[in-house]
């Protein structure tokens, strides 16, 4: 599925952008990271990002399930960016309510 | 020149690219497009908009084309899909000009001809995007093989050059003159980076059959027919009999075929020497459903309905090629992946034209009002391409509504229309302050694209109006878009006639930026 392997990409590159000094200040309003706080951060986004590559196989196989992971990950990074640039409050509540919209839609979906 | 590693990689990173980036923006832009190659052929023939896919369009094709072409040595037939509801045919005609082939657009319900306006459609952005126009072909290849090289050493030199991958990764910090410009080039390189080195190679690969045939001269001693039957599985037409045999019936062929792919489906049918005992109906599957262009071929014996042979069992260099002309046509795994693929292709366009601006506004901050005429042409070039390419496509798709329909030289016209309107964006520039310059230009992109749906409205019947309530994605998609373009061009001409924040930053000429291109 397209949306579940874009969502948890997403969450993911936001994890490990808030697990760095500048992104933690400009989303947080603060620089310090609690140490726990970065390692949890930094294990989960790449885990999000992982995961984001089986859940684009599972809908397109893997030989274009890699492809399209690619093209997930860049299309995924790139609202964050921008989100950083423009409205970085809003990124710790996107990375956090996506996931279960995202899991929410598609359990309603499939009978 | 400094010395050190990186010192030398800036500096041919800096160099290969300006030296080629406008050619790169070009084929950048209208490559991206290309994705949305079918659509873009579609939307710019209203008078089909009304056809659907029908199940028998197979059999009510050829029956048409017994009509059409009853003596042909050989028919092509594009099946209809659910991107492009029509069939397409091309025949082979000794008394036609050019390629010797005729064609023509049948209604799939009826088979009969479907009277369109003359267009080249998407195919000009297509073709346009690796071998030029009003050039010869092989010229226009060959330049844009040798700007992919030099794309490719860019990008190789640039990650590089590039210290702080990981520590910028998302950093793009707007409004702060040269340093903007610089985040914009690295974050689209950076984020984008696989599709602009899959890009880049499988481009190269696509052409390589031109820029490096030794291989293919040697191992086949010149025979280039003998190649692309080994190779691409196209049969050598055979010469007719002159003895009739009527054609057997179609279905049964493609069942058996779909058959033998497991379910796949067939895009296209060939059939030579129809009517003839000689007759062979080759059945192409469709080539959507999986990475590899290498084509699936069923043969059959055109009398008998017979299955003659199947290919397509392809050995590793073949299919490897098949797998990078695929990745980089991009015409697998549905919409979302042409989105996805259209998306990295938008993020190279910015790439490269943040990288040629980039080049300007630090020349221009480094010597102000010193700098030379090779500032000044670099400028003027940067407006020409950058805001005069917008300019000129969005005028090739104005032209395709506002020319009238009998008008002769129709196709050709429209194309005019394209270079006239680029020609007069390529000298406007020189007449007009560089500010003035952008905003005049993305003003007018941005008001073309915009105002194209309401254009859309006034001359045909297939709007936003109705295509959005009817679902018709392929054609609401364009008009979507192009508002959405236009209104991107609209902030960046908006932005760029800001005085303030340009004078904010003339007043620090000496901010350094961290990593520099250096010369």
């Amino acid at each position: 599925m397209l949306p579940l392997g874009f969502v948890s990409a997403f969450a993911g590159f936001a994890a490990l952008c808030l697990a760095m000094e500048r992104h933690h200040g400009d989303a947080l309003g603060t620089r310090r990271i609690p140490a726990r706080r970065a390692l949890v951060l930094r294990v989960a986004g790449w885990l999000l990002l992982a995961l984001s590559l089986p859940l684009c196989a599972s809908g397109w196989g893997w030989g274009m399930g890699v492809v399209a992971w690619c093209g997930t990950l860049s299309a995924a990074a790139l609202p964050l960016v921008l989100l950083l640039s423009y409205a970085p409050r809003l990124i710790t509540w996107l990375a956090l309510a996506l996931p279960p919209l995202a899991g929410l839609s598609l359990a309603l979906r499939t009978p | 020149m400094k010395g050190g590693f990186r010192q030398s990689m800036a500096w041919l990173h800096t160099w290969s690219g300006l030296l080629v980036g406008w050619v790169l923006f070009a084929v950048f832009l209208t490559g991206t497009v290309s994705y949305f190659r079918a659509e873009i052929s579609f939307w710019m023939r209203p008078e089909l908009h009304a056809a659907r896919v029908a199940p028998d369009a197979a059999e009510n094709v050829l029956r048409r084309m017994h009509a059409l072409a009853p003596s042909s040595s050989s028919w092509i037939i594009n099946l209809p899909s659910e991107r492009d509801p029509l069939a397409r045919v091309f025949w082979r005609d000794p008394s036609a000009g050019g390629n010797r082939f005729r064609r023509a657009i049948l209604d799939p319900a009826t088979g009969e001809d479907l009277p369109a306006r003359e267009t080249l459609g998407g195919d000009f952005f297509y073709t346009f995007h690796y071998q030029f126009h009003h050039m010869p072909v092989l010229w226009g290849r060959w330049i844009i093989s040798v700007c992919a090289m030099f794309m490719l050493v860019a990008i190789l030199s640039g990650i590089v050059t590039h210290r702080r991958i990981f520590a910028d990764f998302f950093t793009f910090r707007p409004r702060k003159g040269q340093r903007s410009w610089l985040d914009g080039h690295a974050v689209t390189a950076v984020l984008a980076l696989p599709y602009h080195l899959m890009i880049t190679y499988t481009g190269i690969v696509t052409l390589m059959l031109m820029t490096m045939p030794w291989g293919v001269q040697v191992a086949f001693k010149g025979d280039n027919q003998a190649f692309s039957a080994t190779v691409f599985g196209l049969e050598r037409p055979s010469p007719r009999s002159g003895q009739a045999a009527p054609l057997a019936p179609v279905m049964p062929m493609l069942d058996a075929a779909s058959r033998h792919w497991g379910g796949a489906q067939p895009g296209r049918i060939t059939v030579n020497n129809p009517g003839d005992v000689t007759s062979t109906v080759q059945v192409f599957r469709v080539d959507d459903d999986r990475l590899s262009v290498n084509r699936q071929v069923v043969s059959f014996n055109g009398v008998t309905g017979a299955m003659v042979s199947a290919s397509g069992g392809n050995r590793p260099a073949a299919e490897t090629r098949g797998v990078m002309v695929g990745l980089h046509r991009g015409v697998f795994g549905g919409g979302a992946m042409r989105a996805l693929f259209f998306l990295s292709g938008l993020m190279g366009t910015v790439m490269v034209a943040t990288g040629i601006i980039l080049w300007a506004v630090k020349q221009r901050q480094k010597l102000g009002a010193r700098a030379g005429a090779g500032t000044r042409l670099v400028e003027v070039l940067n407006v020409a391409a950058i805001g005069g390419l917008p300019i000129a496509m969005t005028s090739y798709l104005w032209a395709n509504r506002l020319l009238p329909v009998e008008m002769a030289q129709r196709s050709a016209w429209e194309v005019h229309v394209f270079f006239i309107a680029w020609g007069i964006a390529a000298m406007h520039p020189l007449l007009r302050t560089h500010r003035r310059a952008w905003v005049e230009q993305l003003g007018l992109g941005a008001a073309l694209l915009l105002l194209l749906p309401a254009l859309n409205a006034v001359t045909t019947h297939s709007h936003l109006g109705i295509t959005l309530p009817a679902g018709q994605w392929a054609l609401a998609g364009l008009d979507l878009l192009a508002l959405g373009f236009g209104a991107a061009l609209a902030f960046a001409a908006w932005h760029v006639g800001q005085p303030v924040a340009e004078k904010r930053h003339a007043r620090h000429p000496a901010r350094q930026v961290n990593p520099v291109p250096a010369e």
